[in-house]
């Protein structure tokens, strides 16, 4: 078999050259250009040159009369150039001024006056190094797709070479451009050109729905070769050829629906403005719709900045119930944001994704939660889970931030197993209360559990009461804090049934909540409705007494704590190295 | 058309005596204004009101391919009550005018109080602009309340602020801005824009303004890029100079000074120098700019036809801008603008007119144009001559005409008012012309404009707008 790639008939069209500066001049004036161009880009030159590029066929996928699919590394070090006119705008006032809006412009009398210059930039000695699949069918015409950067490294002179902060800028700039160029508009450009060759017929509604179709062809990742093989002919397991993604770059667009993506941040940005509209969601519920008892949620979260009162959480699995508590050794002389242990948690692989959130708990607080995840990959609960417990043990004062990234729900859609097993191996070191549900009977947990397990939610309300006078009735509340000498009253606004219903409320909505999850869920939303209902009641009476109880219980917690873990180094350790990184995901 | 929130801005200015022609980057205004007039675009009505002395609204609605609208509010301190917020009683050169006259620089804080309509910037020939004048500095002596003396001793009447509050709906814009005046020659404003598009969400920009009268300096901070900038303008000659003792106390011999002054040198072009800079520089970007500026106008007093020249420099990108404006007439005022670059030798230049009708605005279609009837137009300059006669002897000698002036500047504020309507039109180097025709029918103020690219005759018509404004 034998391939025989002509390179110089290609330039020898006389046309080609001309058509190709067309096509290049459009695709250059495309996209809105940024205010310092003040002209169209025009393509005044362009040569293929003489050397072609070294092409290197790694493997064919799909070979028939009519369709091709095929890999191919590519490397180009020739004489091709190209050169660009266009007329900028030298005055950076001038540019500034006319981006923003005319409110608050500062309204200079002419010092913004413009001065656009002619600018012509010749791009030469480009080297290239790319692989390439290329997809082709007589229906749809050509495809290419760049699975890397291709872009090794290109020279760029202009009219202001004698200027070097200019042309360094100008050289930055243009490579990045470039970037986008080849990666995005030339597979599109050969496409279209592919289709005007081949099928004529599906020219005329290109524009639409040609695109489209290109767009939905041009995914052969979707459907990968029954072996395939890597440049150096190492065979690629399917795991990691799904793990390709098409832009070469570490972004997730198949997990994610770039819309909903669009659609998340701008819901996140609709808190900073004073935007009405809040964008709408497919298949996600809102906890703001969740119900009465949920609604809590969007007002809730207080910020976690309290430092060196030691506070507990506790994670319910469905059966098990482990208490990580924070002890004063640890958390001594905490700062408030505690960045550094945070980092610590994650300093294992995959957690930059719960830190990075965990970070920004305060900030989010306003934010409605909604979920993305219902189709993410398995490992995403798992690592959020191993995260937090990390966390947790790391510096379980963090409770309220963990809680944050906790509300957050994640649907774990298969793989629980693994930290559960995990902990519950783990278990038999340390002492852990029995399965016990202690929102709904933590008085059977108090009377019946260990010191050290017990006050897991009581002295997570705590730091709170700290930071600001309305904490106080969470510890009222019978349920949250049995021991409280406060007396009960705004205890009774809350109908004893209520975690069932908000477990049953939970199942509704997303049905497919694990149930440690769902628990977890329900637990934070718990909290954070308790407060968020927790009004300006001043008891300062109470609220001594309180403090000193609580402080004299975190003490011992604490105590307790660190001596566990003295005993059991192994533990404390052991959640760190089950995590599995997260799918990454980056709000853009 | 000033949207109605300006002109209550203005009137809060009037009110609290601050003389916003002052500053740097008004230097120019009067061309700007005449050349560089916005063309509406679409359909776009405005109902406004001053529901109370404090208290303005403005609701937006308007229509390019889609259906925008804005909802805006406004809080002064001051009761402004000296204006006429209606729209069938608003004089329109406060709405519409072009050709800026000069502020009396001794008494930035009272020419408005006087006069009726503080903003009736309607160039008036410079004989009853100096009618207006006698009035006011008339009745300054006659009540003798009005010197600078009173007001310096009472603060509180400076220290005002104004709030306003616009919300842009499907964008989602938010802008606010707050005035406040801390004494007599210093007043901050705080501008803010909230958007979502923006970078960090939006931006803020602090200003501070400071007015001694013969200069004016403004420093300026905004947010975005961290922009530091200043502003400063100084005036000379002509009242400038003359009243060198203190701009805030009118000396009583002042008004005679200048009167003998004038009378001396009324042959002679009688105005105002004023020259000034802006320096800026993005803390962030690193990125600076500068220019400078002259001016030369006519003070009110000039006997001849009030003119604007001005030249502005900007040293950094070679451009020089030099512009010229002139009230021809009393009902038409012209400018031209040359602009150049020494660099790229890229040269522009534009003109710009605004002629004003006192027709109705369907006379005015019917071609029925105020050259026309040539009956009222040398009329006013002969009594104008008289009433400049009388002023003169007024000042010599002080109670005799005064009766006289007064009943002039009220008949020249009768005629004014009679103006129903200017057509503004500008011509560029790229032989693209704007027309806007405003004018009020019935109790609407309505301003319509289009643009016409010549370069394309085949579609010559750029932009159509209609633009409404009723306010009560």
């Amino acid at each position: 078999m034998a391939f025989n790639f002509n390179w110089s008939p290609l330039t020898a069209d006389a046309g080609f050259y001309e058509r190709a500066r067309d096509l290049l001049t459009t695709a250059l004036n495309k996209s809105p250009k940024p205010p310092i161009i003040v002209d169209d880009i025009f393509v005044t030159e362009f040569n293929l040159g003489s050397v072609p590029p070294d092409l290197e066929i790694l493997e064919i996928g799909d070979l028939a009369e009519d369709r091709f699919r095929g890999i191919f590394k590519m490397c180009y070090s020739g004489d091709a150039f190209l050169t660009l006119a266009t007329r900028v705008q030298a005055n950076p006032l001038n540019t500034y001024i006319s981006a923003k809006p005319s409110f608050t412009s500062p309204e200079p009398l002419t010092a913004s006056s413009s001065l656009t210059i002619p600018l012509q930039i010749t791009l030469s000695e480009i080297k290239l190094s790319a692989f390439i699949i290329l997809v082709f069918s007589k229906q749809k015409g050509l495809t290419i797709v760049f699975r890397n950067d291709p872009l090794e490294s290109l020279k760029v002179s202009s009219t202001f070479d004698s200027i070097q902060f200019v042309r360094d800028y100008l050289q930055k700039t243009i490579e990045m451009k470039l970037r986008d160029l080849i990666m995005d508009e030339l597979p599109a450009i050969i496409h279209r050109l592919s289709l005007q060759l081949w099928c004529p017929d599906q020219v005329p509604k290109e524009d639409e729905e040609a695109k489209e179709e290109s767009d939905a062809a041009i995914n052969p990742l979707a459907t990968p070769p029954l072996d395939a093989v890597d440049a150096h002919g190492h065979r690629l397991d399917p795991v990691e050829i799904s793990s390709l993604s098409l832009d070469g770059g570490p972004e997730t667009q198949s997990l994610f629906s770039q819309k909903n993506l669009e659609k998340m941040d701008a819901l996140a940005n609709a808190h900073r403005t004073s935007s009405l509209i809040a964008p709408n969601i497919l298949e996600v519920v809102f906890r703001a719709w969740a119900g009465q008892s949920d609604k809590a949620d969007a007002t809730a979260t207080p910020s976690a900045s309290t430092p060196n009162l030691h506070r507990t959480s506790s994670f319910q699995g469905s059966a098990h119930t482990y208490t990580f508590s924070d002890n004063s050794s640890q958390a001594s002389g905490h700062a408030p944001s505690r960045p550094t242990l945070v980092s610590m948690g994650s300093a294992t692989t995959g957690l930059s994704l719960g830190s990075g959130r965990h970070s920004k708990a305060g900030r989010k607080k306003k934010t409605r939660v909604v979920n993305l995840r219902s189709k993410t990959a398995a490992s995403e609960p798992v690592s959020e889970v191993g995260s937090t417990s990390s966390q947790a043990g790391d510096s379980g004062s963090e409770a309220a931030s963990t809680r944050a990234p906790m509300s957050e729900p994640v649907i774990p859609t298969t793989i629980r197993e693994a930290p559960e097993d995990d902990l519950a191996a783990s278990q038999s070191k340390v002492r852990f209360r029995p399965p016990t549900d202690a929102t709904t009977s933590p008085r059977a947990s108090e009377s019946s559990g260990s010191r050290a397990a017990v006050p897991s939610v009581p002295v997570t309300a705590q730091p709170s009461r700290v930071t600001s006078p309305q904490e106080h009735v969470y510890t009222r509340q019978p349920s949250m804090f049995p021991s409280s000498p406060a007396p009960q009253t705004s205890a009774q606004e809350r109908p004893p049934s209520y975690s069932s219903r908000a477990s049953e409320k939970a199942e509704a909505t997303a049905p497919i909540y694990a149930d440690g999850k769902a628990q977890q869920q329900q637990f934070q939303q718990q909290q954070q409705q308790q407060w968020g209902r927790a009004g300006p009641q001043p008891d300062m009476s109470s609220v001594i007494l309180e403090q000193a109880w609580i402080t004299k219980i975190a003490g011992e917690i604490a105590r307790r704590v660190y001596d566990e873990k003295n005993r059991n180094p192994g533990f404390w350790e052991d959640s760190h190295q089950h995590d599995i990184p997260p799918p990454a995901y980056e709000p853009r | 058309m000033r949207e109605f929130m300006n002109y209550i801005t203005n009137a809060f200015y009037g009110a609290t005596g601050w003389n916003e022609d002052n500053k740097y980057n008004e230097l120019n205004a009067t061309s700007r204004e005449l050349i560089d007039f916005p063309l509406p675009r679409g359909l776009r009505l405005t109902l406004s009101s001053l529901a109370t002395p404090h208290f303005a609204t403005s609701y937006q609605l308007g229509s390019v391919g889609v259906v925008d609208g804005s909802i805006s509010y406004l809080h002064s301190s001051i009761p402004l009550t000296h204006i006429a917020a209606q729209s069938d009683k608003i004089p329109l050169p406060a709405l519409l005018r072009c050709y800026r006259r000069l502020h009396d620089l001794r008494s930035p804080g009272q020419h408005y109080m006087l006069d009726a309509d503080p903003l009736s910037g309607l160039p008036p020939s410079p004989q009853s602009a100096q009618a207006l004048l006698g009035a006011v500095s008339d009745a300054a002596v006659a009540n003798g309340t009005l010197a600078g003396g009173k007001t310096d001793q009472d603060p509180s009447k400076y220290t005002h602020s104004l709030l306003y509050g616009r919300l842009y709906l499907p964008k989602s814009l938010l802008e606010g801005m707050i005035i406040k005046r801390f004494t007599q020659a210093l007043q901050v404003q705080v501008r803010a824009v909230s958007e979502q598009s923006l970078r960090n969400g939006g931006t803020i920009l602090g200003l501070v303004q400071y007015d001694k009268g013969n200069y004016g300096l403004e420093g300026l901070y905004s947010t975005d890029g961290g922009l530091l900038g200043f502003r400063g303008l100084y005036n000379f000659g002509g009242d400038a100079s003359s009243s060198t003792c203190d701009p805030w106390t009118p000396a009583p011999g002042e008004n005679s000074i200048n009167g003998n002054g004038q009378a001396g040198e009324k042959e002679r072009i009688y105005g105002r120098f004023s020259v000034g800079g802006e320096l800026y520089y993005g803390t962030l970007n690193k990125s600076g700019g500068m220019s400078l500026g002259a001016r030369f106008v006519t003070l009110p007093a000039h006997r001849g036809t009030p003119l604007t020249a001005t030249l502005t420099i900007n040293p950094l990108m070679g451009n020089i801008n030099a512009t010229y404006a002139l009230l021809a007439r009393e009902y038409c005022s012209l400018a031209t603008r040359v602009e150049f670059n020494v660099y790229s030798y890229e040269s522009e230049w534009a003109v710009g007119m605004e002629l004003w009708s006192n027709r109705r605005p369907a006379g005015f279609l019917l071609g029925a144009s105020p050259s026309n009837d040539p009956e009222p137009e040398p009329q006013p300059p002969r009594k104008k001559e008289r009433s400049f006669q009388a002023k003169m002897e007024w000042r010599l000698d002080d109670p005799e005409p005064e009766p006289e002036p007064a009943p002039k500047s009220e008949s020249d504020k009768k005629k004014n008012d009679e103006y129903k309507g200017v057509l503004k039109a500008r011509l560029d180097n790229n032989l693209r012309i704007g027309l806007l025709w405003e004018g009020r029918a019935k109790s609407l103020i309505f301003s319509l404009g289009t643009g016409i690219d010549l370069h394309k005759l085949g579609e010559p018509f750029r932009s159509l707008g209609l633009e409404v404004q009723y306010s009560s």
